[in-house]
This record gives structure tokens, C-alpha cells and sequence, in this order.
């Protein structure tokens, strides 16, 4: 009876959450696994097993999933780094440097951030057309380009994570090494990268899974069917009204999907701490 | 003993990365000067400079770690927003996208009308002997003949041209080629744009390939005054300082296209003055006020909910902690579009579920909750997530002091966790309440914004949020208003920078951060 009073409600709670978590995942999965392309959203007991959807993304050569798959990984990867990269260094600088107006530079850096992005969008369009008219490889329509502009998000996206993370070494081993004639460009790759390469690590996925996810920028510059992201080719199997393809979708969101969330369940522990930043400290 | 190893090599790799790095973009800004892309051109050769001046000089050190960052910052954020800012104060939208010169030139190659007296000429098209386009043609009531091109006119007396004896109309002269019809074909789109020179004040257009009809401007422009006179009427057009010419007489009588011009304050003042830009306006942003909140809400009313439950070692814990967090980690971009799936009216599973038929995304009210709902779906494992740290860090000694001081579960809840966690996360509720302010993707992709009432022409839907209406106002299907868009843009900026501002005040993060 005790157990019933203090354990139902949890048990309660926590199915109810799990139903309304699971519910349309669920229902992707079985709708990938029908046979019909048209949408399989009503049917909650599957009827069948077919893999006709999945062959369609491997085979269909109108489809070219993998391309896609390709596509994102090589945007998403390139960003990945290079903002890590990026970020890295000026979280370094921010944290353990002495300067003039760093105060400024961070608040500066932090209110640039709550611009509302998708606005600029025009300005940013006018720049990479005027870029694609001496530098074709680089300009609208080419991955390159995107990859650039995703570039200008980079020291303000990771900064925080990164900044905390740097904070948390011991200013003692700088000095230390200091002490013995380092230079700030040697503490920061010989001291600093060592240290701090699994949260590197970390903040690479995530800066990776954020790409990944980026669906505006993406649309507005991969026109070609051949050099979209996954994120944008499957999303134009259900924008047309008339031709909706929820199957082939479901299929495809599956396995786009599978990888992210494997690396995301993997990272939890890093995520939540990095989510809740400062304010779970106290 | 030598423990920062490396020195010179690393000099020696430095150098030579920054140098190839410098090549590169100097070849880049040549070619961006040479193809005319002047500002561009610019910012790469002050790049280049801030390059070598901070990596082959002790200038400065921090500069050394911040700036390939700040120049990638600078190139797609900063400049985008300055960029923004100032087309704010510019009437810039559908008819008025151009600059004043081009303008001008569409405005007088609009305004071309035919005679009236119906006059044509019969003309055989061809080229000069330099090879540009020329028209031969016979003004058969007159019975003169003429060569023209597009700069001039040459008229030419009956002894000059073969004249064709069924037709009557001139074929051949010397220095004129007549076109083959195939060449013709292929060059028709284009020989049809062309204005040949014609008697007088007149411009020959080909209407088809053997006929021409004179054209006269019906718009005179007058450098002097920086006027249009109509030709016919005699009504004057001049400048009306807001990027159109407009009639002295009726100043909504205006030429188009217009220019994009500085009207400086205007587009803001129209979201509080003009009612057909301040009613949508006010309209879409008490939905982004009540959608933020009840988002935060609900969010962390379920999240902080099943963190409570969870906060006890229970049987099976790990497996309902796995599943709660999927949602949280699914790309939402595909999530969106499955829960748009699901809301459909015939096929959606909701309405299987409920035994309904409900039509959930053309009732504002029924796609408002839809909204709402998806909305909670993709958050609360977020709050979930962040709930449960909190809990872990409050100390269990508060709790148990109450307890022995004879407080009950609920009087512990109301009265000590929920305070003590609303401290705590108070920042995190107001980085929730600032990012989905701004959720584009969401109404995006979901619902779009409607539904809409189409028949009167309103742009903003029953769910468009300040952010989603911006981006229909700036890139929508009908018309296009970027100026007044980057003014909503900047207002949204300082909206949500002054709640995030005052978030940060409260919790004292920044300064702690710095």
C-alpha cells in the first residue's frame, strides 16, 4: 500500500511521458516499413514488413539519398571543425589572456548573437552573389559558400561551453609553464589542446549536429538536387502538396537520424552539463 | 632540458600557412576588383593586412588567437546586420528595388507607345557590314527608304536599294546583309528587345520579322530639373523624395518602378501609425508573447513534472529516461514535418487517436494549439533534462529540516523546491523564452504561419510569430517590403536583447562568466 502511494504517481508520470515522447517515433518507424508511399500516420499496429521504402532511397535515381547523407556530412564535418577550431582559440584568448576591452568584446560577442539571424539572410544573399561573380566555387549554390557563412556563427556558438571549460584549468599550470618560458602560443598548443581535447571533442559533435539540423541557410543556397543536405532533400518529399511521400521521408529520417541520436545519447552527460552552463553551479 | 620544443619549426610552419594564405586571398581580391566587386575587394585586401600585420608582427597577441574568428564574424554576421540596419531606413520593396539610374533607364524604355496614326514599315532585317543588327526598311506611302540602325539613320534615295518588284519594298543596299531565316529564328527573342533609330523623335521596334512600328517615348525626362513630362498630357513627374517620380498635381500618381530611397524613420513609424502595417503587427506580437510563454510553460511545467517523479530510484528508471530524451535528440527539422503528418485532417494520427476529424491547420485556434503542443513535445526532455540537475543540487538537508518541522510533501514542494529551482533556472527559462521568440523553424516548417485569410490579402497568418511574418513581409510570394521588414527585424533585436539582458542581470551569469 505504501509503495502503491509513493511509486503509482511516479510510474504514472513517467508512462505518460514516455507514450507522448515515443508516440510519433513510433509511428515513423512503421510508416517506413509500409508499403505504400502515400501517409501511413493512422495505422498504430503495423500490417507488414516491406522494405520498399528503404530500396527506394538506395536505388531510386531520382532520389539521391546518399548523396544527401554525403552532402551533410561534408558541410556539417567541415563546420564542425573549423568552428571548433575557431572558437577553441578565442575561448582560450577570452579566458586566460590580458587585454584591453575584453569585457566589451564578450557582451559585444553575446548581444550580436541575439540579432535575429534569419533577417540578415538578405544581406547575406546579396554578399555570396557578389562573391559568386569572380569566385564561382565559393558563391551561392555551392557548398563552399555555405560552409563560410556557417563560419560566421562560429566564435559566438561554442564560446560559452568552451569558455567554462577553460576557466575550470587551473591558472596555476599557465604560470607554471610561463615559469619556463612558454610562450602564449606554445601554453595554448602544448598545454591547453592536451587538456582540453575531450570537451573539444564534445563541442565538435555538437557544433556538428547543429549544422546538421540547419535548415534555412541550407535551403536558400543548395538549389541543386545533387549538393542538398539530407535536412533539405527529404523536406521537399513532403512540402508539395501533391507529392506527399511520407514513406521514403519516414525512411530516410530513420536513418539520418540513427547516427545523431546515437552520438547525442552517447554525449548526455556532457550535453546537460553544457546546457545548463552556469546555472546548475549553485 | 628543453620543455617547449619546437619553436622554430613552428615559426618556420606559421609562416609559411599565413604566406600561402595571403597569396590566395590576394589572387581572390584581384579577381573580385577585376570583376567589379569593389567593396568586396576591399574587405579582402583589409584582411590581408590585419593578417600579416598580426601574425608576422608582436602587435598583438590576443588578436593572434581571435582573428580568423572575428574575420568570418565581421564578413557573415556583422556586415549582414549593419546591412540590415541601414535598408531599415529605406524604402526598398517590390517597385522600388533598384537603384535611381536604373530606374530612370526602365522608366523611359516602359513608357515607349506607338503612334497613333498606325504607321508601319515594311522591313527586311539584317546587319551592316561591321556586323550589327540593321533594319532596311520602306516607308511605302511615302515611298521613301531608309537603313537603320540603332545609333543612326541613313536615309537612302531609290537609286541606293534593289527593290523587290512584286512587293514594292526595298531588299538589298550595299553594305547590308540580309539575315538568313534561320539566323533570324535564333536571334529572334533578342532583335525583338532592340530599339532601331527612326525619323525624328521615333524608335523603330520589330513587330515580328518584317514589319516595324514607331515608337515614341510618352516620357520625356529633363536632366535640369530631374523631371518627367508626359508627352501626351504635358503632366509633370518630379522626385518626390521617397523614391518615386510622382504627378506635381497627384502625388499618388506615381511612375514605376521606383528607386530604393532613404525615408529614414519611416518604416518604424508606420508600425506604430500606419493601421495596415500596425494592426497584423500588434496582432503577430502578442501571439509571439503568449506563444513563448505558454511554451516555457508547458515545457517546464511537464519537464520539472517527470524530473519529480524520476527524482527517486524507481524500477525501470533508465529505460523511461532513454525514451524521454529522444525527442530531445531527433533532428527536429525531421520531427516537425512528421508531427505536420500527423495533424492532417483525413490521414493524421491525432485525429485517428481523438475519433475526430478536426481540421486542425485551417482553424486559427485548433493550429494554435497544435502549435503548442508540438512545441511541448520538442522541450520538454530539454527541461526534463535540466529540471533533474537542478533537483540534484538543491541540498537535501533543506527538505528534511522542513520535514521535521512538520511540513507536508506539497508544503515542501510549493514552498522550498519550487522557489529554490525557479532561482536557479531562471536564466535558462528566460534563453527558452528568447530562442523560441524566434523559432522560425517551428512555424516554419509546421503550420507555415496559417492558417491565413488569403481573399484579403493579409500576409500575416493566425500562428506567424514576429519572426516568421518578418520573413514573409522580406521574401514573400506577392510583395516584397525589405525595408519595413529590417525595421521589424531591428525591433525584434532589441526585444529580445533586453529581456535576455535583464535575464542575465538577474542571475549574475556574465559576471561570473568574466
Amino acid at each position: 500500500m505504501k509503495w502503491l502511494r509513493e511509486n503509482l504517481w511516479r510510474h504514472g508520470v513517467a508512462i505518460f511521458a514516455v507514450l507522448f515522447a515515443a508516440f510519433p517515433l513510433y509511428l515513423v518507424v512503421v510508416t517506413s516499413f509500409a508499403s505504400s508511399g502515400s501517409l501511413q500516420l493512422t495505422s498504430f499496429i503495423p500490417n507488414e514488413i516491406s522494405f520498399v521504402n528503404y530500396e527506394k532511397l538506395f536505388n531510386d535515381p531520382t532520389i539521391p539519398f546518399m548523396t544527401w547523407m554525403w552532402n551533410s556530412l561534408i558541410v556539417a564535418g567541415s563546420v564542425a571543425i573549423l568552428s571548433v577550431i575557431i572558437g577553441a582559440a578565442s575561448a582560450f584568448a577570452f579566458s586566460r589572456l590580458k587585454f584591453k576591452g575584453k569585457k566589451l568584446g564578450l557582451q559585444t560577442l553575446l548581444l550580436i548573437q541575439m540579432f535575429p539571424a534569419i533577417l540578415a539572410i538578405a544581406a547575406v544573399y546579396l554578399i555570396m552573389e557578389g562573391i559568386g561573380n569572380f569566385a564561382p566555387e565559393f558563391g551561392l549554390g555551392t557548398q563552399s559558400g555555405l560552409i563560410l557563412v556557417y563560419l560566421g556563427g562560429a566564435m559566438g556558438v561554442n564560446i560559452w561551453l568552451l569558455k567554462g571549460f577553460v576557466d575550470s584549468i587551473p591558472i596555476e599550470i599557465d604560470e607554471a609553464a610561463k615559469i619556463d618560458g612558454a610562450s602564449e602560443m606554445q601554453t595554448y598548443w602544448q598545454i591547453f589542446i592536451p587538456l582540453a581535447s575531450p570537451v573539444l571533442a564534445v563541442v565538435t559533435l555538437l557544433s556538428f549536429i547543429g549544422t546538421f539540423n540547419e535548415y534555412i541557410l541550407a535551403r536558400l543556397f543548395l538549389v541543386d538536387m545533387d549538393i542538398r543536405t539530407v535536412a533539405v532533400g527529404l523536406q521537399q518529399f513532403v512540402a508539395g502538396q501533391y507529392s506527399e511521400n511520407w514513406g521514403a521521408f519516414a525512411a530516410g529520417s530513420i536513418i539520418a537520424s540513427v547516427p545523431i541520436v546515437l552520438i547525442f545519447l552517447s554525449l548526455q552527460r556532457y550535453i546537460v552539463s553544457g546546457l545548463a552552463g552556469g546555472a546548475v553551479k549553485g | 632540458m628543453k620543455l617547449f620544443t619546437g619553436n622554430k619549426l613552428a615559426v618556420t610552419a606559421k609562416i609559411i600557412f599565413v604566406s600561402i594564405s595571403l597569396a590566395l586571398l590576394g589572387l581572390l581580391a584581384q579577381s573580385a576588383f577585376a570583376s567589379g566587386e569593389g567593396l568586396i575587394a576591399g574587405f579582402i585586401a583589409l584582411s590581408m593586412l590585419a593578417l600579416a600585420l598580426v601574425y608576422f608582427t608582436k602587435i598583438s597577441i590576443p588578436m593572434k588567437f581571435f582573428l580568423p574568428g572575428i574575420l568570418f564574424l565581421i564578413a557573415f554576421v556583422v556586415l549582414p546586420i549593419l546591412y540590415t540596419l541601414v535598408m531599415s531606413g529605406f524604402q526598398f520593396k517590390t517597385g522600388n528595388y533598384v537603384d535611381k539610374p536604373q530606374a530612370l533607364e526602365r522608366i523611359v524604355a516602359d513608357s515607349y507607345v506607338p503612334d497613333d496614326s498606325g504607321l508601319t514599315f515594311d522591313v527586311i532585317v539584317g546587319e551592316t557590314a561591321q556586323g550589327e543588327p540593321a533594319l532596311l526598311a520602306t516607308d511605302y506611302m511615302a515611298g521613301e527608304y531608309f537603313l537603320s540602325t540603332e545609333d543612326s539613320l541613313t536615309p537612302l534615295d531609290e537609286s541606293q536599294v534593289t527593290i523587290d518588284p512584286d512587293l514594292g519594298i526595298a531588299v538589298e543596299t550595299d553594305g547590308f546583309t540580309r539575315l538568313d531565316p534561320d539566323t533570324l529564328a535564333a536571334q529572334g527573342e533578342a532583335l525583338a528587345q532592340l530599339k532601331f533609330a527612326g525619323p525624328g523623335e521615333y524608335f523603330l521596334a520589330l513587330e515580328g520579322f518584317e514589319v516595324a512600328i514607331p515608337l515614341k517615348p510618352g516620357l520625356v525626362y529633363d536632366e535640369a530639373t530631374d523631371s518627367f513630362t508626359q508627352a501626351q498630357t504635358g503632366a509633370k513627374y518630379v522626385d518626390n523624395g521617397r523614391g518615386n517620380y510622382a504627378n506635381i498635381e497627384d502625388p499618388e500618381d506615381k511612375l514605376s518602378p521606383g528607386w530604393r530611397s532613404p525615408i529614414w524613420l519611416e518604416n518604424y513609424v508606420s508600425l506604430v501609425t500606419d493601421p495596415k502595417v500596425r494592426e497584423p503587427f500588434i496582432g503577430v506580437f502578442i501571439w509571439t508573447m503568449v506563444f513563448s510563454i505558454l511554451t516555457v510553460i508547458t515545457q517546464f511545467s511537464l519537464g520539472l513534472l517527470v524530473a519529480l517523479a524520476l527524482d527517486k530510484p524507481l524500477r525501470g528508471r533508465r529505460f523511461y529516461r532513454i525514451i524521454i530524451i529522444l525527442p530531445y535528440a531527433v533532428p527536429s527539422i525531421m520531427s516537425i514535418l512528421i508531427w505536420g503528418g500527423m495533424f492532417d485532417t483525413e490521414f493524421g494520427a491525432i485525429n485517428a487517436l481523438l475519433g475526430t476529424k478536426i481540421a486542425w491547420f485551417l482553424d486559427p485556434n485548433f493550429a494554435r494549439a497544435a502549435v503548442i503542443i508540438v512545441n511541448l513535445w520538442l522541450g520538454f526532455p530539454y527541461f526534463y533534462l535540466i529540471s533533474n540537475g537542478a533537483l540534484q543540487a538543491i541540498p537535501a538537508e533543506l527538505s528534511e529540516a522542513a520535514r521535521i518541522d512538520g511540513a507536508s510533501n506539497r508544503q515542501i514542494f510549493w514552498q522550498i523546491t519550487l522557489p529554490l529551482l525557479l532561482r536557479i533556472l531562471t536564466p535558462l527559462l528566460i534563453a527558452s523564452f528568447a530562442f523560441n521568440f524566434n523559432n522560425f523553424n517551428l512555424i516554419f516548417l509546421l503550420t507555415g504561419g496559417g492558417p491565413r485569410n488569403d481573399l484579403d490579402g493579409e500576409i500575416a497568418g493566425a500562428t506567424d510569430i514576429l519572426i516568421s511574418y518578418t520573413y514573409k513581409i522580406a521574401f514573400g510570394s506577392q510583395v516584397q517590403d525589405l525595408g519595413l521588414a529590417s525595421a521589424i527585424s531591428v525591433v525584434i533585436f532589441i526585444l529580445v536583447a533586453a529581456i535576455s539582458l535583464y535575464g542575465i542581470r538577474r542571475s549574475k551569469v556574465l559576471e561570473e562568466f568574466i
